[in-house]
């Protein structure tokens, strides 16, 4: 048997639900897996035999690890125009494409000034790694890829946050000068918006944290890429899926967008653990959904103190996002008694973007990237294993 | 053939005189060279006559343009030569001469070829010899074979050439024949040997490269350019296939017999195969591999040179990859220059050497966020269940635990596994080598000990099987040991005011190291007294337990440590009652190192000021150990009020067990009954009924004691001397 797909799509306020259902016994048992997440505890101090260790030590020291678990409570994102501070053109170019993600180790003796010689080793690299056997001159690359490495400015929100980088990889093959600007066969970008300034300052001057790693095309070049870089910039690559909480909480920054910006919908797929496996998509409209969030979201505001009004409503709590999904959900059993509880939201969409458990995401409007960004940044930086 | 017999005749009983210096085993160095040649220039005064004296003389006297064909005195001078360098070798001046009379083509190209042949050295070959004829390499117009067959001859002697800083002064000129298509393999070879870092330059490498893109994918331009790579990844960059991996050829098939036998005769230990120096480092398997993460990188040289400081100094370093051995290590270890990955370096004994000795806080991050990544995907970020009881695991963590116990020292980076991994781990998964990086870490602060270590391992503690018990009770044994040794080597190292505070721990002082530790013991002491209940005393958790307390009793004395914890009652008491002789003796041997660290300790406090204090609960919980054990084993007082094993009257009459006073003292001891039977039986053979209360009458315990002192409890002897 394969997979049972469910979908379904309604609005609150319509009455009956638009829906379509195969099957949904068996389903019963509410387990708490989807809640299940794996918190790592860590140390505050460093001690060592020796002061080899020491340098550690000022990793090891910082309260940034010892808080090892999603913040929780962040910023409600703001209408950010981006494209004042970023110029559209690569502002263009990391929206509207999936992007697979994955966190990096802080990479050692990287220059955002190098970038041309950066530039050429990677495609002297690759071309080596394509024709195996065969040398390649680093200053006069050949061969049929060109990798090109730039730095995006003005993504980054504080000082500690280094630049991002995007890298692409054209073809050579492909005729220039047409119409048509070339498309890149391959790109990435390392990123860091809103890094824990603890963590960061904590790393050495010869590092430099850029923990998020987006990258799209083809699996061959990525490997190549991440092989260049590990042996460049002595770091390591590490898949970063989103986790079950992190979605829950883009549900929650995305829907609170929506009274700037229509969010057009929410769609939500959950699988449920049952043979043969069983995925739900729950869309909602976007209007909906920001009513239901707006509801829950007034009540801190209220039990708070008058001068306070203001920054309460900027800030979400986890609490909120939690209540905001159980009365997704509650809406969901009353209508169909399936406790998505049981399950784990595996994608999360709306108009601003497209997120997936399994670590890709789109991000289709500029406006609010960077608070997500943030989100997988924070993520990211939770991997570093140091 | 006439002649070929009478200068044959005549050489055998002159020769050997002449090359007996040589026959020697000589060592590579040019003085010593020198020596020998004032000493050969001696005895040719007074052995002018010396047929082999004079075919050399032949052929550096013998003038240009003098034909070869049908010369008789080249041919009986050649013969006379081949007769020796077959028999026993050249020496390195008969080297020079005859080198110089092949190359320079003196007598035209026919006797070059078996000169060449014939070129076996007894011992060194003299640089200059090989620069010359490198020289009329270029000038004269030797046959293509024979120049192919000169280069193939430098190739097999390489490791006998004296000394290479001339040839390496010519670097470029020898780099020039790199153009000659049947020259390029072997000239490759030899400059693959030759090359330092300042030979690599940027034209050299467009030259190669133009050279591959005529010549195609030819191993030996690949290995050179591969070598290019290590010193200048900046100027050239490949990956070799692993069917290319297998090195340069060697090319010694001429002279291979002919060296080995002379080499054998002379006892010599010079190797003359010039194999390539393993810097392609062959991967440890081809086969495709699941776990990326858990393979070490490959030792190779950086790659992000620009952003080096000082590029003045670049040019000098010496990359990890091109050592191999210790000395050379030591040679230059003011100007190595780390790997590309620091990852590579657990691969390789000679980097952790250096590693060890430059205390390097970039190069230690580095290694650590690669060592932690590893850890982490493999045993913690694996939601698929993937983190099976694999080969690889298994073999990069005994790889792990050998760097460690290499560096004496654990990595920061397991640290901070570890504590995340002690909560999940289900004491099963790898467990000896868990253990063992456990037993590494270092102290732990007692404010932290109990959230990060104590309370995982107590739920593992409690949930598993006796094996896994005893084996941390091994392991926290011998992490207290190493603690205790650590504390001993620094704390001296303070006292003598070595500057060497920065390798102590960052902030440490002796009364925090000293809570860390009896924490750790409080802790075991705990863990042990459940433990011995619910495996109801099982004597094998009771062995680790005793280890545990040996170390413990002795903290005082042979770690200089000044604190002094005793056991629980839990551990005590059925160590005690033990059915089983060892633990009781051991039990015994305990209590004697208490009471001499605590005697010892008492002094101190008396003598100085500045000693320890200790508390009087401690010296009260020791004295009364001590009483229930003596009063028990000795004075056959057990159960008497006061001896903290307090039964009621009634219930002991219950037991139907007469004279229930008596029955753990050594005699009636369920551990020494069989002994006491056993003396029973030696000491009055003759008697048929069993009264071991005979036993301990005074003249017959005496004897007891020295019997069971013979067994080897030795412990017993010590807490209560033979009177």
């Amino acid at each position: 048997m394969g997979k049972r797909d469910v979908q379904i799509c309604f609005r609150f306020g319509s009455g009956t639900p638009d829906m379509e259902r195969h099957r949904s016994s068996g389903a019963r048992t509410p387990l708490n897996s989807a809640l299940v997440q794996r918190r790592s505890r860590s140390k505050s101090y460093r001690l060592s035999y020796r002061s080899c260790l020491g340098a550690a030590s000022r990793l090891g020291l910082t309260p940034a690890l010892t808080a090892r678990r999603l913040n929780t409570s962040r910023r409600a994102p703001k209408s950010h125009n981006i494209s004042e501070k970023v110029s559209v053109e690569q502002l263009a170019l990391l929206l509207k494409k999936e992007w697979k993600l994955s966190y990096v180790t802080p990479l050692y003796r990287f220059r955002h000034t190098q970038m041309r010689g950066y530039s050429r080793q990677l495609s002297a690299f690759i071309a080596a790694e394509k024709h195996q056997g065969l040398a390649v001159d680093v200053e006069a690359a050949q061969g049929s890829f060109r990798a090109s490495f730039s730095v995006i400015q003005g993504m980054t929100e504080t000082d500690d946050d280094a630049e991002t980088i995007l890298i692409q990889i054209h073809s050579k093959s492909s005729f220039p000068g047409q119409d048509e600007p070339q498309r890149a066969l391959w790109s990435g970008w390392l990123t860091c918006v809103y890094g824990n300034p603890e963590y960061l300052n904590s790393l050495p001057k010869d590092f430099t944290c850029l923990p998020l790693f987006c990258s799209s095309g083809s699996e061959v070049l990525t490997n190549a890429v991440k092989s260049w870089f590990q042996l460049t910039f002595d770091c390591c690559f590490g898949p970063l899926e989103i986790s079950h909480t992190s979605l829950q909480w883009l549900v929650a920054l995305w829907t609170n967008c929506h009274a700037e910006c229509n969010i057009q919908h929410l769609k939500m797929i959950w699988s449920v653990p049952v043979v043969p496996p069983l995925q739900i998509t729950y869309t909602v409209d976007g209007q909906d959904a920001w009513e239901l969030w707006n509801s829950l979201r007034r009540d801190p505001q209220e039990e708070g103190e008058g001068g306070k009004d203001e920054e309460a409503g900027s800030n979400i709590d986890i609490m909120e996002v939690e209540r905001f999904m159980q009365g997704l959900k509650g809406h969901f059993y009353r209508h169909f008694r399936l406790d998505l509880s049981a399950g784990s939201l595996k994608q999360v969409s709306t108009a601003l973007g497209l997120a997936k458990c399994n670590g890709r995401m789109k991000i289709s409007n500029s406006k609010y990237m960077i608070a997500t960004l943030t989100l997988l940044t924070e993520c990211a930086l939770l991997k570093m294993p140091m | 053939m006439a002649a070929n017999q009478s200068a044959s005749g005549s050489s055998d009983s002159e020769s050997p005189s002449l090359f007996d210096s040589s026959s020697q085993p000589a060592p590579n160095s040019r003085s010593f060279n020198r020596s020998v040649r004032v000493a050969e220039k001696e005895r040719r005064k007074n052995e002018a006559e010396d047929p082999f004296v004079l075919a050399l003389k032949f052929f550096s006297d013998v003038e240009a343009g003098t034909p070869a064909f049908g010369n008789d005195n080249l041919e009986r001078n050649l013969v006379l030569v081949e007769r020796v360098a077959y028999s026993k070798g050249l020496s390195p001046e008969a080297i020079s001469v005859m080198l110089e009379f092949a190359m320079s083509l003196r007598m035209g190209t026919s006797p070059c070829v078996r000169v060449l042949k014939c070129l076996v050295p007894a011992s060194v070959v003299p640089q200059e010899a090989v620069v010359r004829a490198m020289v009329w390499l270029g000038v004269c117009k030797i046959p293509a074979s024979t120049q192919v067959l000169f280069i193939k001859w430098v190739l097999t002697i390489f490791d006998m050439i004296d000394a290479k800083d001339q040839l390496r002064a010519i670097y470029g000129f020898i780099f020039s024949f790199v153009t000659e298509e049947y020259l390029c393999p072997f000239v490759c070879h030899l400059l693959y040997l030759l090359t330092r870092k300042e030979s690599v330059r940027h034209f050299r490498v467009q030259k190669l490269l133009e050279l591959q893109s005529k010549l195609g994918r030819q191993p030996f331009l690949l290995h050179l350019l591969s070598l290019y790579k290590v010193f200048c990844p900046e100027y050239v960059t490949l990956s070799i296939p692993s069917r290319m991996k297998s090195g340069f050829r060697n090319h010694n098939s001429p002279w291979k017999s002919a060296l080995i036998a002379v080499q054998r005769r002379n006892g010599s230990q010079i190797a003359s195969s010039a194999s390539l120096p393993s810097t392609i480092k062959d991967k440890t398997s081809s086969r495709k591999r699941k776990h990326y993460h858990l393979e070490l990188p490959v030792l190779c040289s950086q790659v992000n040179k620009q952003a080096q400081t000082e590029p003045s100094l670049g040019r000098k370093l010496v990359p990890l990859v091109q050592l191999s051995s210790f000395t050379q290590l030591l040679d230059h270890m003011h100007r190595i220059e780390l790997p590309a990955q620091m990852g590579s370096l657990l691969g390789s004994s000679l980097a952790l050497q250096y590693l060890d000795c430059v205390q390097d806080e970039f190069a230690l991050l580095r290694l650590n966020f690669w060592l932690g990544y590893a850890l982490h995907e493999e045993f913690l970020f694996c939601g698929d269940g993937r983190a099976s009881n694999s080969e690889e695991a298994l073999q990069f963590l005994d790889k792990l635990l050998s760097t460690q116990h290499f560096l004496q020292e654990s990595f920061s980076s397991t640290e901070v596994f570890l504590y995340k991994f002690l909560s999940v781990w289900d004491g099963s998964l790898l467990r000896p080598q868990i253990l063992s990086l456990l037993s590494n870490i270092p102290v732990v602060p007692s404010s932290q000990i109990g959230r990060l270590l104590f309370e995982p391992l107590m739920q593992l503690f409690f949930t598993s099987s006796l094996f896994f018990k005893c084996g941390l009770i091994e392991c926290l044994n011998s992490m207290l040991l190493k603690w205790l040794v650590w504390h001993s080597v620094y704390a001296l190292e303070d006292d003598l005011d070595i500057s060497l505070n920065s390798h102590t721990s960052v902030n440490m002082t002796l009364s925090g190291f000293k809570d860390s530790v009896m924490e750790l013991v409080h802790f075991v002491g705990r863990l042990a007294s459940v433990g011995l209940q619910l495996e109801g005393g099982h004597s094998l958790l009771l062995s680790f337990i005793l280890d545990f307390y040996e170390t413990v009793c002795d903290t005082f004395l042979k770690y200089g440590l000044p604190l002094i914890v005793m056991f629980p009652p839990g551990v005590f008491f059925p160590a005690l009652l033990s059915p089983d002789p060892v633990s009781v003796d051991r039990l015994a041997y305990i209590m004697y190192r208490y009471k001499v660290n605590l005697t010892s300790a008492k002094n101190q406090e008396k003598g100085t000021e500045q000693a320890f204090h200790i508390n009087r609960q401690t010296f009260r919980e020791f004295n009364h150990y001590l009483v229930v054990m003596v009063s028990c084993l000795w004075n056959s007082r057990m159960f008497h009020s006061g001896m903290g094993v307090e039964l009621g009257e009634e219930l002991l009459l219950k037991s139907n067990v007469p004279q229930y006073s008596k029955s753990f003292d050594l005699v009636h001891h369920p551990a020494f009954l069989s002994y006491a039977v056993d003396f029973h039986h030696k000491c009055w053979p003759e008697r048929k009924d069993l009264d071991l209360d005979s036993i301990k009458q005074s003249k017959p315990w005496s004897w007891y004691l020295e019997y069971l002192h013979n067994q080897g409890y030795d412990g017993l002897k010590q807490i209560v001397p033979a009177p």
